[in-house]
């Protein structure tokens, strides 16, 4: 259905001319007397509805059905007339609703018997409508402006359902005509209006009622074209059961509806469908429930042909075609819902009886019944699934067939499948942490951003530095960062948070100080690891590259990462202690420490190098042995790091006789042999080797060895 | 999207090909020639896919059910036999009940038809079917359009300017035009040899068979990902948004929430997955926690991203593409006002995860669920009556209940403008009244009689009584209270 069809508006107008005061003469018994209460007791006189009670409450029954499928943008607008017209509401969408009409109904009240016949026609109501059908409503004035330049796109067509009593054919061709007039004459008003639209097709639908034993004096005429705007259809009908169901017919031919009956609803004694009420309810009977849909539920059955196999029946008396379903017993296996290929908003034919709410107030109740196609064969295939998503009851159509979706690949397959360690439950917590929630269209946010671009800008922050892996991160791994972790991602800090955060850091420097042991992993090197000091180095170089993404953001940010840069530097001379102290416990240690300057320079080589792991995905293959739970890789020592000179700042100082002595050798045999290319261009007598490799790759190779575990 | 290709293996597919100096062939060995490439792109680079081959002339058989088995194929192709003269209308209603058989009527399908553009002579020729369209009765109908979506790709082993010659060219844009207009008729460039084969079936697969690749970000972490099956351009209405919308290949994760159609592969080459990959991380994500990612795939349209299983252990990320537009699935809301649970005051889901704010709920509720009055049925209007009775007959207990069932009844009447029944209502609870048993609660008999005056008031219609809106509420009487605690 296109969004402006003739179904985008439809225009009720209802006779209230004192004819319609009369009766219906259909009689309803109401006082059904019990045996025991019967002796003696006369019985009320059976009431029965005026011509104006069936049209409203069918009319009414029309708008239950329109709003439970369709509860936005198919719109109604209730008309009344008799010496003048009434209009019972408007096309706003807070208008659209059965208890506002029948509200509107209670005021208006029934037709005054009284009235002068003379004076009243149902023109005064048609006129109205052809007017109210120029009028915009909230979507089409919404896509006119969305559109621009292309609004013309949005149309202005209609229906108009006309619930009278006609006098005889004349009479009816003159509704026709002066329908046709009006729209003319107020397409003409609406072209020179920016708040009125031209009426581009109007349906008028026109539906006679005469009392039950009457002979109607209007004859029934399928849909002819009166002019390219209008199309006019009459239909006579008795008052009652008969205009009942004439209307639900039409409601489904105007909003492509179709109908399921749900059979063998098993309702007392097993499942406890329906509890209360009705105690002597104690029999295990089956019931039927009718229920009408988008059609579209029923595709597969139109499309196939299969709509006989799958129980078509026409019933007595209704004469419309309902497709049966069978209850199948709820499980709490919902595999069969992958496949779920639609989902349509439902609406009970006879709402208020009691299988129908039973079985709604089932659903509402949060559970949910597959729905078994029958089939002679004996074969069993659920086609369908009743569940109810927040109040509302939708059918869903399952697939039945076969899926091309059957045997995909496995995720371990494809690209990063076999890496074993990446960090499951810390994604988990950081998708938790970025859950959506519904916000309030009227609450404003200065940034003037809607919700979900403020959920989008808080991922990008969230994810600035996110190792995807265990064995790339130390930090993630320790609980002493938490904290820092946490706030540094927040779009703002108060100084609460910065000085969280700057107590996290000095806890990091107090753990440095008793030489804590960090989980750097171990993978992939043999020995026991890094030295306390270096795996120290790698933390604080993780830890301010996670920082320095942020410290843009406010003053508050960059505090912390003020804090971490003053802490983690510390004076040469007692580093220098530290490390002969440590050197002479272990023996075999060749590596050395560089100075602090150095070390920074690295540091920063270091992170930009582990963004670059994170970009380019390059890993190495013992990674694949591990699981989550094995021991974390280690960082390999470099071997260039090594410090074999020693840097020229640090020669001013206070020279060591090894110096002295160091130098006095190398002088010597420099004089001995040509010197290493390497050497010659060295910057601070470091030369990066395979430099080649790195124009290759575009990417930062010296240090490939130590890198990637 | 499964496809079925559709060979002509007539007699006239036989026809030699004539080519300068080097070996005869025919036009059957270049359309194996085509078909053999198709098949094996689609074993590197779009393997996912069903395919069926089937082969006709005036009767048509499956040769390859469905299948990704595409050496099975390749293999059929090469034991294909000549026949008799083309009919494809017969080999139609064979595609028709081949792929009802196997999908049913939902599944979009692909039909690959090779054939040689002479397209047979009299009866059963495409001619003659196209011919007598119009004189059919229902259980002859031409095949065309399938009940499912169709993609129809006629490809000709023969130039345009052999097809225009004769009317084979207006005919298969006939058939095109029946079978709905999606696809397209490709023929062959220059000389019918082997490279022009190529070329065209290589048109083919650039249209239909190139794989969808795309990136999927979160944040600052992305993820170069396949899509299969390709998600297709789609229109919402040709009338206000006549441009189909097409899914963008920069698909934003938008943030984890709370199925159908698409799968999600990361791109499934045969190199080794030593690298992490986001995809893998989301997956095993989403997996552990139980949780979907709602994806934003173009403006306005949505999608989510979950992992499923198979029964063989074998889990996957899969898409399920949502109708475009800004409000899918009612009971999220509209998407765009969808936000970080940071911002609220208080968590939604709760600190242990117990709550959600998910549904949520309509503005108004649906008819099932608020306790609608319908008296269509002379059952309805009974049942109500009845059980103000029945609520009359126990008072002052069912007070509550006796007045709340009267005033919807009171409310419905006065809008259906039947005040007949509240005068009859009215009549009844008199006649009550005149029935208490003497052991009954004095109250009752206030609360009948003053329930039965303020119904006859509402029924004359006078608007002092008669307001929609008012409610009769329960006579104030000294029983209320005194006396049923004397009494007790």
């Amino acid at each position: 259905m296109k969004m402006f069809s003739v179904a985008h508006k439809t225009v009720f107008v209802v006779d209230h001319c004192p004819y319609m005061a009369e009766s219906s003469r259909q009689q309803v018994e109401c006082d059904v007397l019990t045996k025991s209460r019967a002796q003696g007791v006369i019985p009320l006189a059976p009431v029965s509805k005026s011509l104006w009670t069936c049209a409203v409450e069918c009319s009414m029954e029309y708008c239950r059905i329109l709003y439970d499928v369709y509860p936005k943008d198919k719109l109604v607008n209730y008309i009344v007339s008799d010496s003048e017209f009434h209009i019972l509401n408007s096309w706003r969408r807070g208008d659209q609703s059965t208890h506002e009409l029948m509200s509107a109904l209670a005021a208006v009240g029934p037709p005054n018997p009284c009235e002068d016949p003379e004076c009243c026609s149902i023109l005064h109501g048609l006129v109205a409508a052809v007017e109210s059908l120029c009028k915009i409503t909230e979507l089409q004035h919404e896509k006119r402006t969305a559109l621009m330049d292309t609004a013309e796109r949005v149309a202005n067509r209609g229906r108009i359902i006309c619930l009278t009593n006609a006098k005889s054919d004349t009479h009816v061709r003159m509704l026709e005509d002066c329908i046709q007039e009006t729209i003319l004459d107020q397409n003409k008003l609406a072209a020179g209006s920016d708040r009125l639209m031209g009426i581009q097709q109007c349906e008028l639908v026109l539906v006679h009622i005469y009392p039950q034993g009457e002979d109607t004096l209007v004859s029934d005429r399928p849909k002819k074209e009166i002019s390219p705007l209008l199309t006019s259809e009459v239909h006579s009908v008795r008052a009652g059961r008969h205009l009942a169901s004439k209307l639900n017919i039409l409601v489904q031919q105007h909003f492509d509806l179709a109908s399921t009956t749900i059979t063998n609803i098993p309702m007392k004694p097993t499942l406890n469908v329906c509890e209360q009420e009705e105690q002597h309810a104690n029999t295990s009977a089956n019931y039927d429930v009718e229920l009408l849909h988008h059609r579209d539920a029923h595709l597969e059955f139109f499309k196939s042909g299969d709509l006989h196999m799958a129980g078509t029946s026409t019933r007595e008396n209704s004469f419309k075609e309902t497709v049966t379903l069978k209850w199948c017993t709820p499980r709490t296996n919902n595999i069969e819902l992958h496949y779920c290929t639609g989902a349509y908003r439902i609406s009970p034919t006879d709402v208020n009886s009691r299988p129908s709410s039973c079985l709604t107030n089932f659903l509402l109740n949060g559970r949910s019944v597959l729905l078994e196609q029958p089939r002679k064969s004996g074969s069993k295939v659920i086609s369908h699934m009743l569940s109810s998503h927040g109040g509302e009851i939708f059918l869903h159509v399952l697939n039945s067939n076969r899926s091309t979706l059957e045997d995909p690949p496995s995720i371990s397959e494809g690209c990063g499948g076999r890496v074993t360690d990446y960090r499951i439950t810390d994604f988990g917590e950081f998708m938790r942490e970025n859950r959506l929630t519904p916000v309030a269209e009227s609450s404003h946010d200065p940034s003037g951003k809607v919700p979900v671009e403020r959920a989008k800008a808080q991922l990008e922050r969230y994810t600035r530095y996110w190792p995807m892996i265990i064995s790339q991160t130390t930090i993630f791994n320790m609980q002493a960062v938490v904290p820092l972790a946490n706030l540094i991602v927040k779009e703002t800090l108060t100084e609460e948070d910065v000085l969280t955060c700057q107590k996290t850091v000095y806890n990091l420097v107090d753990m440095e100080r008793k030489n804590d042991p960090l989980p750097i992993s171990t993978v992939g090197s043999r020995g026991k690891g890094p030295k306390r000091d270096e795996q120290y180095r790698i933390m604080w170089n993780e830890l301010e590259t996670l920082v320095k993404t942020h410290a843009g953001a406010t003053d508050r940010h960059q505090r912390v990462l003020d804090c971490i840069i003053a802490c983690r530097s510390k004076p040469p001379e007692e580093e220098e202690r530290k490390k002969r102290g440590r050197k002479r416990e272990d023996r075999e240690d060749r590596a050395e420490k560089n100075g602090s300057k150095e070390m920074e320079d690295k540091s920063w080589q270091d992170s930009e190098r582990l963004k670059g792991l994170l970009e380019k995905g390059e890993q190495d293959a013992e990674v694949i042995k591990d699981s989550p739970d094995s021991p974390e890789p280690l960082n390999k020592k470099p071997r260039l790091m090594v410090d074999e000179v020693q840097p020229p700042e640090r020669a001013k100082g206070p020279v060591s006789l090894l110096s002295l002595w160091t130098n006095r050798i190398t002088a010597a045999n420099s004089r001995k042999h040509q010197e290493f290319v390497g050497r010659v261009s060295s910057v601070n007598n470091k030369f990066e080797l395979y430099q080649h490799l790195k124009e290759e790759n575009g990417m930062d190779v010296h240090e490939n060895g130590k890198a990637s575990r | 999207m499964p496809t079925v290709v559709l060979m002509d293996v007539s007699l006239s597919m036989t026809r030699p090909v004539s080519l300068d100096g080097s070996e005869e062939f025919q036009r059957k060995n270049l359309a194996v020639h085509g078909l053999n490439m198709l098949f094996e792109h689609m074993a590197s680079n779009y393997r996912l896919e069903f395919t069926a081959l089937m082969a006709f002339s005036s009767l048509w058989e499956l040769l390859v059910p469905f299948t990704r088995d595409y050496n099975a194929l390749q293999e059929a192709l090469s034991s294909l036999e000549d026949y008799d003269k083309t009919c494809i209308e017969a080999a139609l209603n064979g595609v028709n009940n081949v792929v009802q058989q196997e999908w049913g009527s939902g599944c979009p399908c692909q039909v690959v038809l090779v054939t040689d553009g002479s397209l047979g002579i009299g009866k059963g020729s495409l001619r003659h079917s196209l011919q007598t369209l119009k004189h059919r009765g229902e259980d002859k109908k031409f095949p065309l359009p399938f009940p499912f979506p169709t993609k129809l790709y006629i490809l000709c082993i023969a130039n345009s300017e052999e097809l225009q010659m004769t009317d084979a060219m207006d005919n298969l844009e006939h058939l095109l035009c029946l079978s709905g207009g999606d696809g397209q008729i490709f023929t062959m460039e220059g000389p019918l040899c082997m490279k022009s084969v190529q070329t065209m079936f290589g048109r083919l697969i650039d249209h239909a068979y190139s794989p969808f690749h795309a990136v999927l970000h979160c944040g600052n972490l992305s993820s170069d990902v396949q899509v299969f099956p390709r998600p297709e351009p789609m229109v919402v209405d040709e009338e206000v948004e006549p441009m189909p919308r097409v899914v963008s290949t920069d698909v934003d994760e938008v943030g984890a929430a709370a199925t159908d159609e698409l799968e999600d592969e990361p791109s499934a080459t045969q190199m080794a997955g030593k690298s992490p990959n986001f995809c893998v991380l989301l997956h095993g994500s989403l997996k552990v926690e139980g949780m979907v990612a709602l994806v934003q795939l173009g403006p306005e349209w949505y999608g989510m991203l979950y992992s499923q299983a198979d029964s063989k252990k074998k889990s996957n990320l899969m898409m399920s593409l949502f109708e475009p537009g800004s409000e899918p699935l009612p009971w999220l809301g509209k998407i765009s006002y969808l936000g970080p649970v940071s911002e609220a005051a208080e968590n939604p889901y709760g600190e242990d995860d117990s709550k959600s704010p998910f549904p949520v709920q309509p503005p108004a509720k649906r008819s099932y669920a608020q306790n609608v009055t319908v008296w269509i049925k002379a059952s309805g209007l009974q049942a109500d009556v009845q059980k103000i009775l029945r609520n009359a007959r126990k008072l002052p207990d069912k007070t509550q209940t006796f007045y709340k069932e009267l005033n919807r009844m009171r409310k419905a009447a006065l809008a259906f403008g039947f005040l007949e029944l509240l005068k009859g209502v009215a009549d009844l609870l008199e006649r009550e009244c005149t029935l208490l048993p003497d052991s009954a609660h004095p109250d009752a008999a206030f609360q009948l009689s003053h329930a039965a005056q303020q119904l006859k008031l509402a029924s004359t219609g006078d608007s002092q009584y008669a307001d929609f809106d008012h409610n009769i509420a329960p006579m104030h009487t000294d029983f209320s209270t005194s006396v049923s605690s004397t009494r007790r």
